[in-house]
């Protein structure tokens, strides 16, 4: 009798063991599965791709409704275009994607195609950890060199062992554009007669006279952290160049955050918040719903990203328009923050790495520039010729912000790029300036030592 | 058996002074057959929860971004950085202080309340024991938006109250503030917990003899009275429970700060998790992030650990 129970659960020990092995895999196997029903497509004869059945696996972070959509048009036609293909979509929430991007591109079976955030913890980490593929000789195959200009290629290179941001190979390559300015209620300015201001010091006294109305001239929120670096920013890049700014983002020509510029900008931060410029109680404020209160008519300004436009041109009566923040002097160029949205990747491990590229060359074609702008996002790539923007809208004045900024070689940073901690860095010493619990100099101070610590960890 | 029966083991491992362990056992038996027995939830044991911790303890000796193979032995490099890091110790301390709001204030709402409605059947109860009881079911996600919402200072709802009833001054940006933002979130807490809390001890209050209070009545004894001698020290296994689970979760707090406000204003609401979080998933630092788990689970673990003895003690 004892006999048979040690035998029986020497079985089922083995047995259990047996169990746990293969159960980690399937769920990773399973994502590849569903090519096989995609036979009927198979007909039709085009040359270029291989007519055998592929599947190409996609993560992307449109989520949205709009963005959702124009993807899923591109994906359509892109599996039309190439018989045999079928594009698996993986869309996820930005801050899931990042979570969970980095580990699914070091598998075997990860996604062929991911999108990747920009800067040193994302993109830079992946390069360092050989996981992406160089894109160079796409780049020359598909001429990616005329559709974007140097400026913007340098966004999403790395060097190869992942240490220099901004120079070496191209990592990705990114559909949509992006420039933070001004957003200002239509309705307000007419009824006040406001004008868009041309000089900085106009911009300052708008605020005063707005305020002097009784209306809260900017609408902010900071529960959130991130809106901070846009406000601040953008007054960063009226009092430094260009210059600056890369060196700075890209950590070369050991420039330093505690400077004279950035002392006065955060200066005029405080400034602001003692005036009662800002939204009452705009600490305790979350991102979207301070863009709520601005879309319901609540403040005449609003700092933030083009990224807004499509939201605020849908269900509303009000109209709104978009400036850039204006520069010390009229005549100076123009430098605001700006830049392209997240970037497509190729993994390095790929079994397809032609036809991934030509899906990310799908997504930077013509024919995408179109679907971006008829969604109202100002895309990456020139818009096509035949394509006319409306006068007078809102998505006319974000296009021609952004043509502005590129043509005046004034296409600025988000600088929570600088070091891998930096995001969380300046998210938190800038909540402390605009909740006056520091003044501007222990400000640059406190964010100069996490700058300078990796400036010194990079020798 | 276990090596934990001797006279000199840990007090909550002894039942009421009777072993837990060993001892019945016939003579010429085998101790296999026991091990048989133990096997099915020893190996969930195993693979869930000793093989994870393991796991983390390791990592927390390496310099490791998470996902590439390289991955560097240090020692106890991250030990002696979690030291420097002035970080770790804002952390830790927000999590003692919300030991307050998530363990202390819930303990004390669910006392009163269960003495309120917990003793003698009262018309509507049903009704009164589910709707308090209500915020213990609820995800804390939607704890954590409903509670955004409402701390909101442009048209959340509790500005609005006070200005409506003309307390103008006190109207804040709650979870903004930099004195205001740990209370705030931590009150949250409190909400969540007290059903659980005032749940246990209705149950515990159930089970005291009704002939204890009718005695003590006779004796003269007011309601505050039967309370202090009859009802605590009737619940004294289930304040243990209540300590233990709402300590725990003290502890470890992350869904709440992570939706509400990401540890700000500046650090004033960080929290220990959400530390590693941050560590671990934006920055790249596993190793580090598996350090700061490993201090958090020991501290978890000692003070689980000190309050099962102290309630060990007092019952024998």
């Amino acid at each position: 009798m004892r006999k048979t129970y040690a035998l029986f659960s020497f079985v089922l020990i083995l047995a259990l063991l047996a169990a746990c092995q293969p159960a980690a895999t399937p769920p990773l196997a399973a994502t590849k599965a569903p090519s096989a029903p995609e036979a009927t497509k198979a007909v039709e004869p085009t040359v270029e791709t291989p007519a055998s059945k592929t599947t190409l696996v996609v993560w992307d972070q449109f989520y949205r409704g709009v963005e959702s959509e124009v993807i899923d048009q591109l994906n359509q036609e892109f599996e039309e275009a190439h018989p045999g293909v079928t594009v698996e979509r993986v869309s996820k929430v930005q801050e899931d994607l990042a979570t969970t991007v980095k580990l699914a591109l070091s598998q075997a079976d990860g996604p062929d195609v991911a999108q990747v955030n920009q800067g040193r913890s994302d993109m830079g980490a992946l390069v360092q950890a050989d996981l992406l593929l160089s894109l160079n000789d796409y780049a020359s195959k598909y001429g990616w060199g005329k559709r974007f200009s140097s400026s913007v290629s340098s966004r999403n290179s790395f060097t190869a062992d992942g240490k220099f941001f901004g120079e070496g190979n191209l990592y990705g390559v990114s559909p949509t554009a992006e420039v933070v300015g001004v957003y200002y209620n239509k309705g307000i300015f007419k009824e006040n007669g406001w004008e868009i201001p041309a000089t900085f010091a106009d911009f300052e006294q708008l605020l005063a006279n707005i305020k002097a109305k009784g209306i809260t001239p900017i609408v902010f929120g900071d529960l959130d952290g991130w809106p901070g670096i846009h406000e601040f920013s953008s007054v960063q890049h009226v009092l430094v160049d260009s210059e600056y700014i890369n060196d700075f983002t890209y950590a070369v020509n050991n420039v330093s955050f505690d400077t004279e510029a950035n002392r006065e900008a955060a200066g005029i931060m405080q400034e602001w918040v003692e005036q009662g410029y800002f939204t009452d109680g705009f600490m305790g404020i979350g991102y979207d719903d301070s863009a709520q209160l601005f879309k319901a008519g609540d403040g005449a300004l609003m700092i933030t990203g083009s990224w807004l436009s499509g939201e605020l041109t849908t269900d509303t009566d009000l109209e709104f328009g978009f400036f850039l923040m204006p520069q010390q002097t009229a005549d100076k160029p123009q430098l605001a923050i700006g830049g392209v949205g997240i970037p497509y990747s190729i993994r390095k491990t790929t079994q397809n790495p032609d036809l991934a590229a030509e899906y990310l060359d799908w997504m930077v074609s013509e024919r995408a520039a179109q679907l971006w702008a008829e969604a109202s996002f100002v895309p990456a790539m020139p818009l096509p010729a035949t394509f006319s923007v409306k006068e007078g809208s809102l998505f006319a004045d974000t296009v021609k912000a952004w043509d502005k900024i590129n043509k005046d070689n004034g296409v600025g940073h988000y600088i929570d790029w600088a070091t891998p901690t930096f995001y969380d860095t300046i998210n938190a010493e800038l909540q402390k300036l605009f909740g006056l619990e520091i003044d501007p100099a222990a400000f640059a101070k406190n964010v100069e030592k996490d700058y300078g610590a990796f400036l010194a960890s990079q020798k | 058996m276990l090596g934990l029966s001797g006279e000199k083991g840990f007090s909550f491992l002894k039942a009421k002074g009777r072993r837990l362990v060993g001892r019945n056992q016939w003579p010429g038996d085998s101790r296999f057959k026991g091990w048989f027995y133990l096997f099915p939830g020893l190996a969930i044991y195993l693979i869930f929860v000793l093989y994870p911790i393991f796991e983390t303890i390791r990592t927390s000796f390496y310099q490791w971004d998470g996902f590439s193979a390289n991955r560097v032995f240090i020692g106890i490099e991250n030990y002696r950085n979690l030291l420097a890091d002035g970080q770790f110790f804002k952390a830790i301390s927000h999590n003692l202080i919300f030991l307050v709001f998530y363990s202390l204030i819930p303990i004390l709402i669910g006392i009163t309340l269960a003495s309120l409605i917990g003793r003698k059947p009262l018309p509507g109860m049903a009704f009164f024991r589910t709707g308090l009881f209500l915020p213990q079911v609820l995800s804390m996600v939607v704890v954590g938006v409903m509670w955004r919402w409402i701390y909101n200072p442009a048209f959340g709802p509790l500005n609005l109250f006070l200005r409506s009833v003309g307390l103008d001054l006190l109207a804040r940006s709650w979870l903004g503030d930099f004195k205001l933002a740990l209370p705030a979130v931590g009150i949250v807490g409190s909400w969540v917990q007290y059903g659980f809390c005032m749940v246990l001890f209705i149950a515990g209050m159930q089970k005291i003899p009704q002939m204890l209070y009718e005695a003590a009545e006779l004796d003269g004894a007011g309601s505050f009275q039967q309370m202090l001698h009859i009802t605590l020290p009737g619940l004294h296994a289930e304040f243990s429970v209540a300590f233990i689970t709402t300590v725990v979760a003290a502890l470890r707090v992350f869904d709440l700060v992570f939706v509400t406000t990401r540890g700000g204003p500046g650090d004033e609401t960080l929290v220990a998790a959400f530390l590693i979080y941050r560590s671990a998933f934006q920055q790249n630092q596993i190793g580090y992030a598996a350090a700061v788990a490993t201090v958090l689970t020991v501290i978890i673990f000692l003070i689980s650990f000190f309050i099962l003895e102290l309630q060990a003690k007092e019952e024998s």
